[in-house]
């Protein structure tokens, strides 16, 4: 029995996904890559746990700009809190810093290398198609307005108004 | 006299061979893409109207080869850009917007353009330009650490790449493992200056179709983009091709 789970960031919320048949990292793998393009094979690989919407854009904001530094926010811990089962649990990442966070404040073991990454890419590419009620088009909004606001917020908290330059 | 394509001559639009891109026919032929936001210029490139069948106007952006690698790769006859009406495109190094507004134009209402730039300074125009075209989701942010976005952006059909770094083909690399999907394509355009200035152009490009090949990346197509850009290439390719069946 796996006790794999797949933490996933969008921009209209954080969802918990557990990953069914997980014996060997090594030997799933291209399974999984196969099973990514489509939604039935890819439906029985990973099943959905749990989903939690930002309430507001301000909101949506807050988290993106901790999640994007690897920062672990209290409505990230809740909803980790209240969907992953306590015992003896394996969570996937996407990226190590976040991870760390977690392991650190809420004593969950993290993973983000092997199969994670190849199932966070299955779980982006039909993500609207796998939360009830949500739709490609509703899951574009969500990403136009916080990119515009994420943006927004970049340029305008640069004191300097001079230009980042990359060397 | 100047002013182009007003004046009374007649202009013809044809379809081009890449869906989505058009050609207009008048005294001089020009590259145009069919305007998302009719009445308005980006960056000060000329207009044309049309009139279509039903009486209603049309207008059409001109597209100018010398301000943009992609315009030029396609005049300088690049076999496919796999951009299109409806495609989703990652579109990295997107400097102020100027050729973002024309995938922005060829993808259509159904399509979107996730575009990425670190400068603040063209980050401004292009979120300016954002603002009005809805199918552009800006996002200024370092195309070298998409995690850091990875929230903003849902799978894509295509990456375009002209980032202008020593390190580009690992930053689509990267890129392409998070939001590439299986089968989906890359069209790179690489200055030999940037990644050496010491070595032959062709030695450079050569070194970097061979880093693509150690990164799931098959590169198809490789194009110079003479006489718009000097020692420039164009690379276009396939990202995780689906396995050949027998």
């Amino acid at each position: 029995m796996s006790n794999l789970y797949v933490l996933y960031e969008h921009a209209a919320g954080y969802a918990l996904f557990k990953v069914r048949e997980f014996e060997e990292a090594g030997a799933f793998l291209p399974q999984v890559e196969q099973s990514v393009t489509d939604l039935s094979r890819f439906n029985s690989v990973v099943k959905l746990m749990g989903f939690s919407p930002f309430k507001s854009a301000a909101h949506a904001l807050e988290n993106m700009n901790a999640v994007s530094e690897g920062v672990l926010t209290d409505d990230l811990r809740l909803f980790l809190e209240t969907n992953l089962p306590k015992d003896d649990v394996i969570l996937g990442v996407i990226e190590p810093k976040l991870g760390a966070a977690i392991n650190e404040m809420v004593n969950i073991n993290c993973q983000h290398t092997g199969v994670v990454p190849e199932v966070v890419r299955g779980i982006r590419c039909h993500f609207a198609s796998m939360i009830k009620g949500f739709t490609p088009q509703s899951a574009s909004v969500a990403q136009l307005g916080l990119g515009h606001s994420y943006s927004r917020a970049k340029v305008k908290f640069n004191v300097h108004r001079a230009d980042n330059m990359i060397i | 006299g100047r002013g182009g394509f007003k004046g009374g001559a007649k202009v013809f639009i044809e379809p081009h061979r890449h869906e989505g891109v058009f050609i207009a026919r008048g005294k001089e032929d020009a590259l145009v893409t069919l305007n998302g936001v009719a009445g308005e210029s980006v960056y000060g490139e000329k207009r044309i109207a049309i009139d279509a069948e039903d009486g209603k106007k049309v207008e059409y952006r001109v597209w100018n080869p010398f301000r943009s690698k992609l315009a030029a790769a396609i005049l300088g006859g690049v076999d496919q850009v796999h951009i299109k009406p409806g495609t989703k495109v990652l579109y990295l190094g997107a400097a102020s917007g100027t050729t973002v507004s024309h995938v922005s134009d060829i993808v259509g209402p159904e399509g979107v353009v996730y575009a990425v730039e670190f400068s603040h300074r063209s980050g401004r125009d292009l979120l300016n330009m954002a603002k009005k075209r809805t199918n552009v989701v800006p996002i200024i942010e370092d195309a070298r650490h998409p995690h850091k976005y990875r929230m903003l952006i849902g799978m894509v059909d295509t990456i375009f790449a002209d980032v202008a770094q020593p390190d580009q083909a690992r930053i689509v690399a990267l890129n392409a493992q998070y939001f590439l999907k299986n089968g989906g394509h890359f069209v790179i355009s690489i200055k030999a200056n940037c990644i050496d200035s010491t070595a032959a152009p062709e030695a450079v490009f050569a070194g970097e179709v061979k880093k693509m090949q150690a990164e799931k990346m098959k590169p198809i197509e490789q194009l110079t983009l003479e006489p718009y850009e000097r020692d420039h290439a164009v690379v276009v390719g396939v990202y995780r091709p689906p396995p050949k069946n027998k």
